[in-house]
């Protein structure tokens, strides 16, 4: 086990029970926690996006490495623009070009996105960020236009098709497969669920009798996904143990019991401390 | 009986911290001594199960993780297993990762799995193609074009120097897909954008929160099979017959499900002779 692994090992045991310091009540533990998880994150996510996707799919495309000399003086100044950038930034546009096997010719159909990132950028200056809203505006009608196909094939069609169910050829009832009984409920359950959101008749009389079944049906949809919010809780509780057990061990020389023990320790001495001055 | 209901009353209203004391030990305590509880694998994790096993040598699997390390507890210990069960039969696998934090997942499932345990050769027995931004327009370029959208895997390599990926150029070329999703892009956007145009026989691996969204295309034939949070790896753990982290974490997971059963009980009695009393007065 080498130094940074225990390092690593200290820091994430100062993090989880800083969050899980929260419990307790608001304190700095879990402020800082909370700040370096939402710092790291962003970081972390935007590195990754830039060095994925924007370095080799859209600088890739735009200056890749060219076949031979450049030749023309149209691509000498395109590459001229590259040299710049390069002479600026070389660990991003490194010399010659970007080999990511996009071919030798440059993709100018990708300035298209490129100026479209850089308008979205814009909504930061005050007095152009109206341009922002032409890079907003393609990504969603692109995004509404892509979902709208899909949503119709998946979730409309391939919905009605397996609420559309059989009664022949199965048992009344069986705990484990398909059944008369199980395909009834689905039936009863759809019909009845969609009848509750519909408005444009008062739900009263039989057609609210009906619409109340479709209630239940949705109480215990609702009851099943807190049941499993509380068993993906568990479990993730069982992981963030799992690893303390293990950092606890002497291998990391006693990190959970260490961190523990200071953390107890500094929040007792806080919460005395913060009731004095209150007092006072 | 008149105290009795005082102290169930007074108990009803106990400081929050207690609970979560409570909660803790008692996961923390079947870690420490397990019980050896037993695990019956459900219809759903059976199906996935039975999807790999029609696989044969030399087909090609599809596995996108889309998860992180918030979720890794859930996620990880089925992605472990299921790549197991696919490595067992000779099935080349590919992974994409449509998280950032994905990746390294893949990273470290592999290394346990495909390095340590099967001695796989990378490049020919499985690879990582990595991540790209764009969520659902990354699965339709996978659909269209994996080349349009890789062309170098997570190690830089061309993928055109990558011998398993001779003649694989689009979704419709692999014989299963394998989502282990925590949410969004993840499941139903691989059913929407792959397995609903392709047809490639697909299952999923999610979170616990996520079973309900994913189970209508689970019900209705789209995805065949699902596991769901720990006790779906757990489950699918025992199916292959090889134990392992979400084996080991069920024991805390049933006992703190009965704990939290009783808590909900115990509150509900408490609210109901609560108003009584009030009514009463």
């Amino acid at each position: 086990m080498n130094g940074s692994e225990i390092f690593g090992a200290w820091v994430a045991v100062f993090l989880t029970f800083g969050i899980f310091s929260y419990l307790y009540k608001d304190n700095p533990f879990y402020k800082i926690s909370e700040h370096v998880f939402v710092g790291v994150s962003a970081g972390y996510w935007m590195a990754m996006a830039f060095w994925t996707q924007v370095q080799p799919n859209l600088f890739g495309r735009l200056w890749p490495v060219p076949e031979g000399e450049i030749s023309g003086f149209f691509m000498k100044a395109w590459y001229g623009i590259y040299n710049f950038f390069g002479f600026v930034l070389p660990s991003v546009f490194p010399d010659g070009g970007i080999d990511k096997g996009h071919g030798h010719d440059p993709h100018f159909m990708y300035i298209l996105p490129f100026a479209l990132g850089i308008m979205m950028l814009l909504s930061v200056a005050s007095k152009l960020s109206w341009l922002a809203r032409l890079g907003i505006a393609y990504t969603v009608g692109m995004a509404a236009g892509l979902r709208a196909y899909a949503f119709l094939n998946s979730n409309v069609l391939g919905q009605i098709k397996g609420s559309a169910v059989s009664f022949v050829d199965m048992p009344f009832f069986s705990l484990t497969g398909v059944s008369v009984f199980n395909n009834l409920i689905i039936l009863v359950g759809t019909i009845t669920g969609l009848l509750y959101f519909y408005f444009s008749k008062e739900h009263k009389g039989s057609f609210g009798k009906v619409t109340r079944v479709g209630i239940y049906f949705l109480m215990i949809s609702f009851g099943a996904s807190f049941g499993f919010a509380v068993m993906g809780r568990i479990s993730l509780l069982i992981g963030r143990f799992t690893d303390l057990i293990t950092y606890g061990s002497s291998t990391y020389n006693y990190a959970s019991l260490w961190v523990l023990v200071l953390m107890i320790v500094l929040l007792a001495v806080w919460t005395f401390k913060g009731d004095k001055e209150v007092a006072s | 009986m008149e105290k009795f209901l005082d102290f169930i009353v007074r108990a009803g209203s106990l400081d929050r911290r207690i609970i979560f004391v409570v909660i803790a030990l008692v996961v923390i305590l079947p870690l420490f001594f397990p019980l050896g509880l037993p695990i019956r694998p459900t219809n759903s994790s059976q199906d996935v199960y039975n999807a790999v096993e029609e696989l044969e040598a030399g087909d090609k699997a599809l596995v996108s993780f889309e998860y992180g390390p918030s979720t890794k507890p859930e996620i990880h210990p089925m992605a472990i297993a299921l790549l197991r069960h696919l490595f067992e039969k000779d099935v080349k696998v590919y992974i994409t990762c449509l998280w950032p934090d994905g990746q390294f997942m893949a990273m470290e499932a592999l290394e346990q799995v495909a390095d340590n345990q099967y001695n796989k050769v990378y490049g020919e027995d499985y690879v990582l193609l990595g991540y790209r931004p764009g969520a659902e327009a990354v699965i339709k370029g996978l659909v269209s074009n994996i080349r349009k959208v890789f062309t170098v895997d997570s190690q830089g390599n061309f993928l055109d120097d990558i011998p398993m990926m001779v003649g694989v150029n689009q979704v419709k070329d692999f014989d299963y897909l394998f989502s282990a999703s925590a949410g969004y892009p993840g499941t139903v956007e691989w059913v929407q954008y792959a397995a609903d145009p392709t047809g490639v026989t697909m299952s999923t691996g999610t979170t616990s929160i996520q079973v309900n969204e994913v189970m209508p295309y689970v019900q209705s034939g789209q995805i065949v099979g699902i596991l769901g949070g720990m006790p779906g790896a757990a489950e699918y753990e025992s199916l292959i017959g090889q134990a392992g982290i979400g084996t080991s974490g069920m024991d805390a997971q049933s006992v703190a499900h009965l704990v939290i059963v009783g808590f909900i009980i115990f509150g509900n009695i408490s609210f109901f002779v609560e108003r009584r009393r009030s009514k009463k007065y």
